[in-house]
């Protein structure tokens, strides 16, 4: 009966003469001029600044650029900017998810202004937001004081501080990433989940989080590259300590402060290819996870 | 399994969705629950799932009260319309399921899980697609996983909901004849909603007709066929004539007077007449009443369109009949009534 008819579909049948690798016949018009316009667009804006980064670096030389690299301060910088991003994506991913969870699931009076505030992190100028969180936690701050009276914990001027910053902006990327997938998520699967016999639990684990988890990467890698290249935020908070605070991005402007144009390109090269490496492998994950259940 | 449906009533907002129906599903029968949409027929299949619960009644599977308990303490297989395939699970893993979430002390071994699972597969006959994913597979693949999953658990009672709904004629049909023939074999006591009557009739030992949240008749296809209790049972199952009528001394007059039936003499006054078209007979008179309107020979039937009176009228018959009168279109005809219905208004 119907067991043998679906794979007769599977493998489309090669069209006229004229098939090249690159395109499979279509009827969907415009793909030479599309495409040429997508790769010289994207050359022009993301490769050509990014090239004459490189470029720059470059001037130095192999070993120049491991000099102008390889210096503890340097490093420091890197474990902290890239460190604290991950910790902030993975507070982010955490929360964020409860958040879309709750916009989602339920109505309660004010949830469109709650919906709203989700993107204010986007729209605020990052100096704004970093002046109103250094305020706020510095140590006589209206946070920051009973935080270090009560626990000993000192937020401003310390990696915790940048942390917190770090996740403010972040913040958006995720609810904003797994709200749709929540809201498409088709309430009959839970449903049979149910009748099969599961817990609200296992329901949860078992339906719920594999098919958000795609997305919840996706806003992970935006909130992490986000927090990655992060100022205007970090800055008034971090407190700036060599070695301790001190993020890449701001070490970048005092290179260029110092007219160390080239030491100031080799950083953001290196940076650049650290986070090209790690969104590279977010991606190819959720290439895979997605792949596994396409529609 | 028995199923004891009393009173159960169902308010969503204004609209009232079950008005107080009571039901009885025998043990081991295949019941269709059939209606227009917005009968109810698919929120009285919820509440017998537990995915839905009711403003007042009660409901009893196999004499006890089960508008407490839990979907998952009911015992119950549902198969949804749309399947609703857990996407990102395999075929195999879908199937297995409802046993990897028992509680600890009652799950299987992985083996016997295993052996379990692929024993479903065969009976659906998807053996060689454990390994696939949902999105791999055509719709009528998907329910029949569907049904594998719902049957996993052992359940007493299993619940469809517009299972054939979602695929195209050939399939619904070859899904239809196999569902009987599994019926038939495990003898689960079966409940299935359905808006296509044809599927009610093929397939259901008794057919539950409902309309706006009310049982209108119960009973088996014949019987709902053949004798409809209601003018909606009549007009709901198949094709039909329907005409407004006058009823004096037991004789409903139709389109002042052109045709005549005999009926009940309790009816009296306003009326609706129904007739089937495989009830009402085409005979080619030269000076005949009726005029051949239409002529549409599909497959083995032939559908005939009459105007008669100012009246419209469908006639059916096989084709050979049909050849055998030599009637064209635009021939005067008589028209003869086998068999009616008539209605009081």
């Amino acid at each position: 009966m119907v067991a043998a008819s679906s794979t007769d579909t599977a493998f489309p049948r090669a069209g006229g003469a004229v098939t090249s690798i690159l395109r499979k016949p279509s009827v969907i018009p415009g793909f030479g001029l599309t495409l040429g316009f997508t790769l010289t667009y994207l050359s022009i804006l993301v490769l050509l600044p990014l090239g004459a980064l490189i470029a720059k670096a470059g001037g130095l030389g192999w070993s120049g650029f491991w000099n102008a690299v390889l210096t503890p301060r340097v490093w420091a910088a890197f474990e902290v900017s890239f460190g604290l991003s991950l910790v902030a994506a993975a507070v982010n991913a955490v929360f964020g998810f409860i958040v879309a969870w709750v916009l989602v699931r339920y109505s309660f009076p004010g949830k469109r202004l709650v919906d709203a505030l989700v993107d204010l992190p986007f729209a605020l100028p990052t100096a704004v937001a970093g002046i109103a969180l250094s305020a706020l936690y510095a140590p006589n701050g209206w946070v920051g004081k009973p935080l270090n009276e009560l626990f000993g914990l000192k937020v401003a001027f310390t990696p915790v501080g940048i942390a917190i910053a770090l996740t403010f902006i972040g913040l958006p990327f995720v609810v904003r990433t797994v709200q749709p997938i929540l809201e498409d998520l088709p309430p009959e699967e839970e449903e049979a989940a149910v009748s099969l016999g599961a817990t609200r639990g296992q329901t949860f684990r078992r339906v719920v989080f594999p098919a958000v988890l795609p997305a919840l990467v996706t806003g992970f890698a935006l909130s992490f590259a986000r927090g990655v290249g992060e100022y205007g935020s970090v800055i008034f908070i971090a407190g700036n300590m060599p070695g301790l605070t001190e993020i890449l991005p701001l070490l970048i402007v005092i290179k260029l402060e110092q007219y160390d144009y080239a030491g100031a390109a080799a950083v953001g090269t290196a940076m650049l290819l650290v986070s090209f490496v790690m969104l590279l492998v977010l991606n190819l994950l959720q290439t895979w996870m997605r792949s596994r259940h396409a529609r | 399994m028995a199923i004891q449906v009393s009173g159960i009533t169902k308010q969503f907002g204004s609209y009232k969705a079950l008005d107080a129906v009571d039901l009885e599903v025998r043990s081991g029968e295949l019941l269709a629950l059939l209606g227009p949409s917005g009968s109810g027929k698919t929120t009285l299949l919820r509440i017998m799932a537990g995915l839905e619960s009711p403003d007042a009644g009660s409901l009893q599977l196999n004499g006890e009260e089960a508008l407490g308990l839990k979907p998952r303490d009911r015992q119950v297989g549902f198969v949804f319309q749309h399947y609703a395939l857990f996407r990102h699970m395999t075929v195999f893993d879908n199937v297995a399921f409802g046993l990897k979430v028992r509680p600890r002390g009652q799950r299987f071994g992985s083996a016997e899980i295993k052996r379990r699972v692929t024993e479903l597969l065969e009976l659906v006959q998807l053996g060689h697609f454990a390994d696939r994913y949902p999105a791999q597979l055509s719709g009528g693949q998907r329910q029949r996983v569907a049904l594998a999953r719902a049957l996993a658990i052992e359940p007493k009672v299993l619940l469809l909901d517009e299972p054939f709904g979602a695929l195209d004629a050939k399939v619904r049909k070859e899904l239809r004849r196999w569902l009987r023939k599994l019926h038939d074999d495990i003898h689960i006591t079966s409940v299935f909603v359905t808006h296509d009557q044809e599927e009610a009739l093929e397939l259901a030992d008794r057919v539950v007709v409902m309309s706006q949240g009310r049982i209108e008749q119960i009973g088996s296809p014949a019987d709902v066929y053949d004798h409809p209790s209601s003018a909606f049972v009549y007009e709901f199952l198949g094709q039909v004539n329907r005409f407004d009528c006058t009823v004096e001394d037991g004789v409903a007059r139709i389109g002042n007077g052109a045709l005549s039936i005999p009926t009940d003499p309790a009816v009296r006054g306003a009326a609706i007449a129904y007739v089937r078209p495989h009830d009402l007979g085409v005979s080619p008179a030269a000076g005949g009443p009726g005029r051949i309107s239409g002529v549409h020979v599909v497959g083995p039937d032939a559908r005939v369109e009459i105007e008669l009176a100012g009246l419209s009228l469908e006639a059916e018959m096989d084709r050979e009949r049909f050849g055998a009168l030599g009637i064209a279109l635009g021939d005067r005809c008589a028209v003869h009534i086998d068999r009616a219905r008539v209605f009081a208004r």
